[in-house]
């Protein structure tokens, strides 16, 4: 026989492993946090983490008059805007990967995307804004 | 016992590979736009470098400029012959137009005998009244109103398809009622996007999502056997915001119509965009339809025709047409989709 039986005992508890890192990787990588992302006309200008249980407001120096909200459900939205439209704060909160929100007349958008390299599995754009 | 040792490192290697991708993989790039089509502009594509994804998305930021220019019905632009010129001026004389205007109004033209009258670009006399009353209304909000139903039926005289006369030849729009206008915002993103797209191919893109305002357009898949993950989003705002699906598109477009977007407010009630033709008032049947399938241009004229048809006649209408799918969101958040709908879920 070309494999000896303890050869064969230990493929199969290589592959046990093997399989159970697998499942453990596609496990993480599922629950891979999210990221904010504030864009300028089409620069990105600011990179948020969210967190849980974070509560606070801010803005970007590109356009100091438009408030940012990060929500103590690791979420983040536009708080307040000079536009006239609102279209951007009533976009609401943002907090999975894929979703967008715009303030056209400040050139602001707001983006979520995954933290750390893209999986395969990862949204890549969500419509019905 | 270090040949054995050997021999299951190997075997990690061989098991494990599937994880680290060993092929040299094109990167994901993305690029946006905010000068478009009053919305925003998204290009997503998988190149070998940067340099290459740059040239991709001026090219194709430069095409929809085009197309955005062209069919713009409320500015000017210098030298150019668009929408807005051939509305002020069409009811007086043939205009001579680009041919990305002849071919518009060609699918428009189309678009309208498919869906029975329920996506009208010759509406623009009833949704420039809309238009101006939502404007005020935003503007003003404690005297935001609802544009009176006479008016309405006054501008709905004006909404004939039939007399709006394309001459190929000539590449000439004339209107044979003065005071018709057209509004092509139910047909020119989606038929924009789809052309770009077909640009984009042709000039070697085999890997790209673009959306224009949620008009979607893949083209092939985002990498040699992965489709693109589109999330339809619920619109519910009081729920958590979930996505209501994930579908897998490849070579696909997809469109959302909601009553979410471009609203005002009156009486405490909110009035959206998309004024359906028979009562000249918003569609309130649903909270939105989207729509997937191969062709950009079907998919936003019929997302907006399914918005304004009864569920039962939409449902109907929409499995005699081959390879289209659509979902429902009603307003008690439950859904419905066509029967090839669930071969995209994801999840």
């Amino acid at each position: 026989m070309f494999f000896k039986k303890n050869d064969i005992v230990i493929l199969l508890i290589a592959i046990v492993i093997a399989t159970a890192a697998i499942f453990a990787y596609n496990h993480f990588a599922k629950q891979l946090p999210v990221k904010a992302e504030i864009y300028h006309n089409g620069t990105l200008v600011k990179t948020v983490s969210l967190a849980l249980g974070v509560d606070k407001t801010f803005s970007v120096p590109e356009e100091p008059q438009v408030v940012f909200r990060l929500h103590p459900d690791g979420k983040i939205s536009f708080e307040k805007s000079d536009c006239p439209d609102r279209i951007c704060i009533s976009s609401g909160k943002l907090g999975r990967a894929g979703q967008s929100a715009a303030c056209l007349p400040n050139g602001l958008v707001l983006k979520i995307v995954p933290v750390g390299k893209e999986q395969k599995d990862d949204v890549d754009i969500v419509i019905g804004h | 016992m270090t040949k054995r040792a050997v021999g299951i490192f190997l075997s990690f290697v061989i098991l494990t590979m599937p994880l680290s991708g060993c092929k040299t993989e094109k990167k994901r790039y993305q690029a946006q736009f905010l000068n478009l089509f009053d919305t925003v502009t998204e290009i997503i594509a998988y190149t070998n470098n940067k340099e290459e994804f740059e040239i991709y998305a001026k090219m194709i930021h430069d095409e929809l400029k085009t197309y955005h220019q062209l069919y713009d019905i409320y500015e000017d632009y210098e030298g150019i012959v668009n929408l807005k010129t051939v509305n002020e001026n069409a009811g007086k004389e043939p205009v001579k137009v680009d041919k990305k205007i002849i071919d518009l109004l060609k699918f428009a033209k189309y678009a309208y005998d498919l869906t029975g009258g329920k996506t009208n670009v010759a509406l623009g006399a009833v949704l420039k009244i809309w238009h101006s009353y939502r404007q005020d209304g935003t503007d003003n909000p404690q005297n935001a109103k609802l544009p009176p139903l006479e008016m309405l039926e006054n501008a709905n005289l004006h909404s004939n398809i039939d007399d709006v006369v394309i001459d190929e030849i000539n590449s000439t729009v004339f209107f044979k009622d003065k005071d018709l206008k057209l509004d092509v915002g139910a047909v020119a993103k989606g038929y924009a996007v789809e052309q770009v797209a077909k640009f984009a191919s042709d000039m070697g893109v085999s890997s790209m999502l673009i959306s224009v305002g949620g008009n979607i357009c893949a083209i092939g898949n985002k990498d040699e056997d992965t489709p693109w993950n589109v999330g339809i989003l619920n619109p519910n705002k009081e729920d958590e915001q979930k996505n209501l699906y994930v579908v897998n598109i490849k070579d696909m477009a997809m469109v959302t119509s909601g009553d979410y977007q471009r609203t005002y407010t009156v009486g405490g009630k909110q009035y959206h965009h998309i004024i359906n033709p028979q009562t000249l008032y918003p569609a309130e049947y649903f909270t939105a339809v989207t729509v997937i399938c191969e062709d950009s241009g079907l998919a936003d004229a019929l997302s907006t025709a399914l918005f304004n048809m009864p569920f039962e006649e939409g449902f109907a209408f929409v499995e005699a047409i081959p390879k289209v799918e659509a979902v429902w969101l009603f307003k008690d958040k439950t859904t419905k989709y066509t029967f090839g709908f669930e071969g995209f879920i994801k999840e």
